[in-house]
C-alpha cells in the first residue's frame, strides 16, 4: 500500500511538471509585446519588413506554435536550454553563473531566519500572553506586512549611504583585482545588507509557525503526561514541545528552499545582485524568451522537488503522517 | 651643511610638485554606473542606443565623428571629395591607424565591413548603409564609395554612426546573427581609444586604455563600468562612494539632493530627446483637425517643463525642431491658449449638448484613453497634468499607466508601422538621433511606411510626402533649410503628433576624480570627446 501511494504521489508530480512546462512554454508568447528589440537591436523600427521577418525566422519564431512547443520539449529533455536573444550566450552559463550569488543569499538567510524565528517563536509561545510575547508578535505581523523592497531601500539609505558602513549594491567591487581573504571579505561585506533584509523578511513566518504550532502542543495529552510525571518544564520544553513544534516547521523551510531557485527578484533588484532573480527580472523586462523560459523551468523544478523532499521528510519527522498515507 | 638640508628639501619638494602633476593629468580609474547589461558590446551584440552605442565606439572608431556642436568631422578620414554628380565619395584614410592588436588599419576593412553589414542584417549599421551602393579600395588608403542616391545624412548617419570593423577578426565570423552565435570579449578588437579587457555579466565591464590611440591617449586609464539595475540603485551607489558618474541623466529632483554633499556636480545642458504626445490620426477623435488644434492650445507646455521638470527643460516647438537644432524654425509659434481652444472646438461644433463637462463629436463624448509608460514617472506625471489641462476644453483623457514593452506594441506593433496601430493617445518619446538629424524628420511624417518607418500616428499629407521625400534627396543645404522650414510649419498647424518639451541633459559626477566633460549638443556628455586630451 505504501509503494501504491508513493507511485501515485511520484505520477502527480510528474502530471505537474508536464503542466509546469507547457505553461511555460505558453506564458512568454501570452505576454503582450515582442522580443524584436532584443533581436535586431532598437532601431529595429527602421528596418524593412524583410529584414525584420529574417530576423524572427532565424530564431524560429516563425514556425507553427506546435512546431515550437516540440522542439521546446525535445530541447527541455535533453537539457538544452538555447541561447539568449539578449546576450547571444548559452542559457545554462548565465544560470551557471547566478546561481551561487542566489544561492549565498538564499542558504544564509534561511540558516538566519530559521534559527531566529525558532528559537524567538519558542520563547514567545512558552511566554504566551507576556509583554515579551506580545510585543514581540505584533513587531513580526508589522515585518510581515511591509514591503521587502521598501526594508532595502531603507537598510541601503542607513548603512551604506548614511553611514559608509557597508557597500550598497552589487556582489562584489568591480574590477578590485582581490584574492583569497579579501575577495572573500569583499564578498561577505556586499551581501550582508541583502542578506539581513532577506532574513529580516522571511523571519516572520517561520516565527509564527513556531508560536501557533507550540501553543497549540500545550494542551496536548502527552504534554500533560510529561508534567504529571514531575519532568521539568525546561526538559519538556526542549525534549517534546521544540521537536514536535519543528514538524510543521520544516514544511515552511522546505518550501522556502525551494522558492529560493526562482532568486528574490525584488531584494536582488533593489540591491543589483547578480543573482537569478535580476536575470528573471531582465529576461521579463526585455521578453527574452528562452531565458524567461529557463529560468521559470528551474524554478518550477525546485519547487517541486523541495515539495517531494518535505513530503518525504514529514513522515520520518511524524510517525503519524506514516499510518495516513 | 644647512644649506645642503634646505637644497635637499627643495628638490623634494619640487619632485612631489611635479609627481603631484604627473598623476593629476593621469586619472588612474573612472568609475561610471551603467543601468541595465550591455551584452559583450560588439557592433553585433550591443543592447541600447544609449549608452550602448556610445560604449561601443569608445572601442571602435567611425569614419567621421560628431564634434561637440554635433557636426560630423572627418575622424579615421583624412579627406573627402564627392564627385560632381554627388553619387561617388572618395575618402583617404588616415595612415596612422592600428588595431588594438597592432594589425594596421587599411581601405580593405572598410570595404570589408560595407559588405559585411550588408550581408549579415543589422537593425542599425544595415539600415545606415542603404545609401552606400558599394565600396571599393583604390590602394592601403583610399576607398571609394557608390552611392545609390544623393544622401544628404551620408556624413551625419552614415560616415558617423558605422563603426569599422577589423577585416582579420570579422572574417573568421561566419553568421553573426545566427541564434547560436555567441561571443566573447576576445573578439572586441577596433581602433578606439579605449579597449574592453573585462566583463562579468550583471556585475561589471573594464576598459584600458588605449595609449597608442592615433587622436592622442586617453585621460583615464582606466574605466570601469558598473551594472546596476536600474536608477534608484546606481544614485545610491552615487552616494555611497562606489561610482564616480551616472550615465543616465539624473531625474530633476535629484539635482539638488545631489550637489549638497559638495562632491558631486551636476553637468547640464540641451538634449535632443523628446516628450510628447502621440495619437490614432485614423480614428475619432483625432482625426478632426479642430481635436488637435484645440489639444496643442490647451496644453500649457511651460507649465510641463516647470512643474515636472523643475524648469530644467525647454519647451516644445510644435513643429519637432528643437530650438538648438540648426534647422530650427524660429517662425513658428507655440502658444497657450486655453479660450481659443474652446472656440476652435466650438466653432467646429464640438460641444458638450448634455452638459456633464465633456463635449460631443457626432455624438461620441471626448472621451479617450492616454496610455503612458510605467518606467518613466516623469512622463505619468507629464500625463496626469495634461489630462487635466485637457478637462478644461471638455476632453477626457483617461490615464491609463502600461508597462513599457505593452505599451509600445499597442502604438507601434510589431515595431512595423504596416501593422497598424492599436491605441487612441500615448505619450512617446524619440532618443536624441532622431532629432540629431534634421532629415530624419522624414521618418515621422511620410505616409510610406518605407520612409515614414516611424510615422507611429498615421498622418498621410500630400504635401507633407512630396516635402520630406525631397528632403531626403537633398543635399544642398540652403534647400535643405527651405524644406525643413516649410515642413516645421505644415507640422505645427497640422499636429500629426503634440510636441511637449526637450529635457535637459543632467549628469551627475565626481569632479575631483574626473571632470573634463564636453557637453555634446542635444547628446550630453558620455562619448569619446570628453576622454581625449
Amino acid at each position: 500500500m505504501g509503494s501504491n501511494g508513493q507511485a501515485g504521489k511520484l505520477l502527480q508530480y510528474v502530471s505537474v511538471l508536464i503542466v509546469a512546462i507547457s505553461l511555460n512554454f505558453m506564458l512568454p508568447r501570452l505576454m503582450p509585446g515582442n522580443p524584436l528589440v532584443l533581436l535586431a537591436g532598437v532601431d529595429v523600427g527602421l528596418m524593412t519588413p524583410e529584414e525584420r521577418a529574417e530576423i524572427v525566422s532565424e530564431v524560429g519564431l516563425d514556425r507553427p506554435l506546435h512546431e515550437q512547443y516540440f522542439s521546446y520539449l525535445g530541447d527541455v529533455l535533453t537539457g538544452n536550454f538555447g541561447y539568449s536573444y539578449r546576450q547571444s550566450r548559452p542559457i545554462t552559463d548565465m544560470i551557471l553563473e547566478r546561481l551561487p550569488w542566489t544561492l549565498l543569499l538564499a542558504f544564509s538567510s534561511l540558516l538566519f531566519s530559521s534559527a531566529v524565528g525558532i528559537v524567538l517563536g519558542a520563547l514567545s509561545a512558552w511566554r504566551r500572553g507576556s509583554v515579551f510575547d506580545l510585543s514581540l508578535l505584533n513587531t513580526m505581523i508589522a515585518i510581515d506586512a511591509l514591503p521587502p523592497f521598501w526594508i532595502g531601500m531603507l537598510g541601503i539609505s542607513i548603512f551604506a549611504v548614511r553611514f559608509g558602513l557597508v557597500p550598497s549594491q552589487g556582489a562584489v567591487t568591480p574590477a578590485s583585482g582581490y584574492e583569497g581573504l579579501e575577495y572573500i571579505r569583499d564578498v561577505i561585506e556586499h551581501a550582508i545588507l541583502p542578506i539581513l533584509t532577506l532574513s529580516i523578511i522571511s523571519t516572520p513566518r517561520i516565527f509564527l509557525t513556531m508560536r501557533y504550532t507550540m501553543i497549540g502542543l500545550v494542551g496536548e495529552d502527552f504534554i500533560r503526561t510529561a508534567r504529571s510525571k514531575g519532568m521539568t518544564e525546561r526538559s519538556i520544553l526542549t525534549r517534546h514541545m521544540i521537536p514536535n513544534a519543528l514538524i510543521p516547521v520544516v514544511t515552511v523551510l522546505a518550501l522556502r528552499l525551494g522558492y529560493a531557485f526562482g532568486g528574490t527578484v525584488v531584494i536582488e533588484t533593489v540591491f543589483s545582485y547578480p543573482g537569478l532573480g535580476r536575470l528573471i527580472f531582465e529576461a521579463v523586462s526585455g521578453r527574452d524568451y528562452p531565458v524567461m523560459q529557463a529560468a521559470f523551468l528551474l524554478f518550477t523544478v525546485a519547487m517541486l522537488a523541495s515539495n517531494l523532499l518535505a513530503d518525504w521528510l514529514y513522515p520520518k519527522l511524524d510517525p503519524r503522517a506514516r499510518r495516513t498515507l | 651643511m644647512n644649506q645642503r638640508i634646505l637644497r635637499l628639501v627643495g628638490i623634494f619638494i619640487a619632485f612631489v610638485f611635479v609627481f603631484s602633476m604627473v598623476t593629476q593629468a593621469q586619472v588612474e580609474r573612472f568609475r561610471i554606473a551603467l543601468t541595465g547589461d550591455e551584452s559583450t558590446i560588439n557592433p553585433y551584440t550591443y543592447v541600447t542606443g544609449y549608452p550602448g552605442w556610445n560604449m561601443l565606439t569608445l572601442q571602435y572608431d567611425t569614419l567621421y565623428q560628431l564634434d561637440t556642436s554635433g557636426v560630423p568631422q572627418p575622424w579615421l578620414v583624412s579627406s573627402a571629395e564627392v564627385s560632381e554628380d554627388g553619387l561617388t565619395v572618395t575618402l583617404e584614410l588616415r595612415d596612422d591607424v592600428t588595431w588594438h592588436d597592432g594589425e594596421a588599419f587599411t581601405a580593405e576593412d572598410v570595404v570589408f565591413t560595407v559588405d559585411y553589414f550588408k550581408e549579415f542584417n543589422h537593425g542599425r549599421f544595415t539600415r545606415d548603409l542603404r545609401p552606400v551602393e558599394s565600396a571599393e579600395a583604390d590602394g592601403d588608403y583610399t576607398v571609394i564609395l557608390t552611392l545609390t542616391a544623393l544622401s544628404p545624412s551620408l556624413e551625419l548617419g552614415t560616415l558617423a554612426d558605422v563603426p569599422i570593423l577589423p577585416q582579420h577578426i570579422w572574417s573568421e565570423i561566419e553568421d553573426p546573427g545566427a541564434e547560436d552565435a555567441t561571443f566573447e570579449i576576445d573578439v572586441n578588437v577596433g581602433t578606439g581609444p579605449y579597449k574592453m579587457v573585462e566583463y562579468q555579466a550583471d556585475q561589471f565591464y573594464r576598459f584600458e586604455a588605449n595609449p597608442d590611440y592615433f587622436m592622442g591617449a586617453p585621460a583615464v586609464q582606466e574605466l570601469v563600468f558598473v551594472i546596476y539595475a536600474d536608477l534608484t540603485g546606481s544614485i545610491a551607489a552615487l552616494q555611497s562612494n562606489e561610482v564616480d558618474m551616472l550615465v543616465q541623466p539624473i531625474p530633476p529632483e535629484q539635482v539638488d539632493l545631489l550637489s549638497m554633499g559638495g562632491d558631486i556636480e551636476v553637468a547640464s545642458g540641451p538634449l535632443f530627446t523628446t516628450h510628447m504626445i502621440n495619437y490614432d490620426m485614423e480614428r475619432a477623435p483625432f482625426d478632426n483637425i479642430a481635436v488637435r488644434q484645440a489639444m496643442s492650445l490647451a496644453i500649457d507646455r511651460q507649465d510641463l517643463v516647470d512643474t515636472v521638470f523643475l524648469s530644467a527643460g525647454t519647451v516644445g516647438n510644435s513643429g519637432w525642431t528643437h530650438p538648438a537644432s540648426v534647422y530650427y524654425n524660429d517662425a513658428i509659434e507655440t502658444t497657450y491658449d486655453v479660450e481659443q481652444a474652446n472656440a476652435i472646438l466650438d466653432e467646429a461644433g464640438i460641444v458638450d449638448s448634455d452638459g456633464d463637462g465633456i463635449r460631443e463629436l457626432d455624438g461620441e463624448a471626448l472621451s479617450v484613453e492616454f496610455l503612458a509608460q510605467s518606467n518613466n514617472s516623469l512622463r505619468i506625471r507629464m500625463a496626469e497634468l495634461v489630462r487635466e489641462m485637457l478637462l478644461e476644453i471638455g476632453m477626457d483623457a483617461q490615464v491609463v499607466v502600461l508597462e513599457a514593452t505593452t505599451l509600445d506594441e499597442a502604438v507601434w506593433p510589431g515595431f512595423d508601422v504596416n501593422q497598424g496601430r492599436n491605441y487612441d493617445m500615448s505619450m512617446w518619446g524619440w532618443s536624441a538621433p532622431v532629432q540629431a538629424d534634421g532629415i530624419r524628420v522624414a521618418s515621422l511624417i511620410h505616409s510610406d511606411p518605407a520612409i515614414g518607418s516611424l510615422n507611429l500616428t498615421g498622418y498621410a499629407n500630400e504635401e507633407i510626402d512630396a516635402l520630406s521625400a525631397e528632403l531626403t534627396q537633398t543635399v544642398d543645404t540652403a534647400r535643405q533649410q527651405e524644406l525643413m522650414a516649410d515642413i516645421q510649419s505644415i507640422i505645427a498647424e497640422e499636429l500629426p503628433f503634440i510636441m511637449l518639451l526637450y529635457p535637459d541633459g543632467m549628469y551627475a559626477y565626481r569632479p575631483a576624480v574626473y571632470g573634463d566633460w564636453e557637453f555634446m549638443t542635444g547628446q550630453g556628455i558620455f562619448h569619446k570627446l570628453s576622454f581625449l586630451p
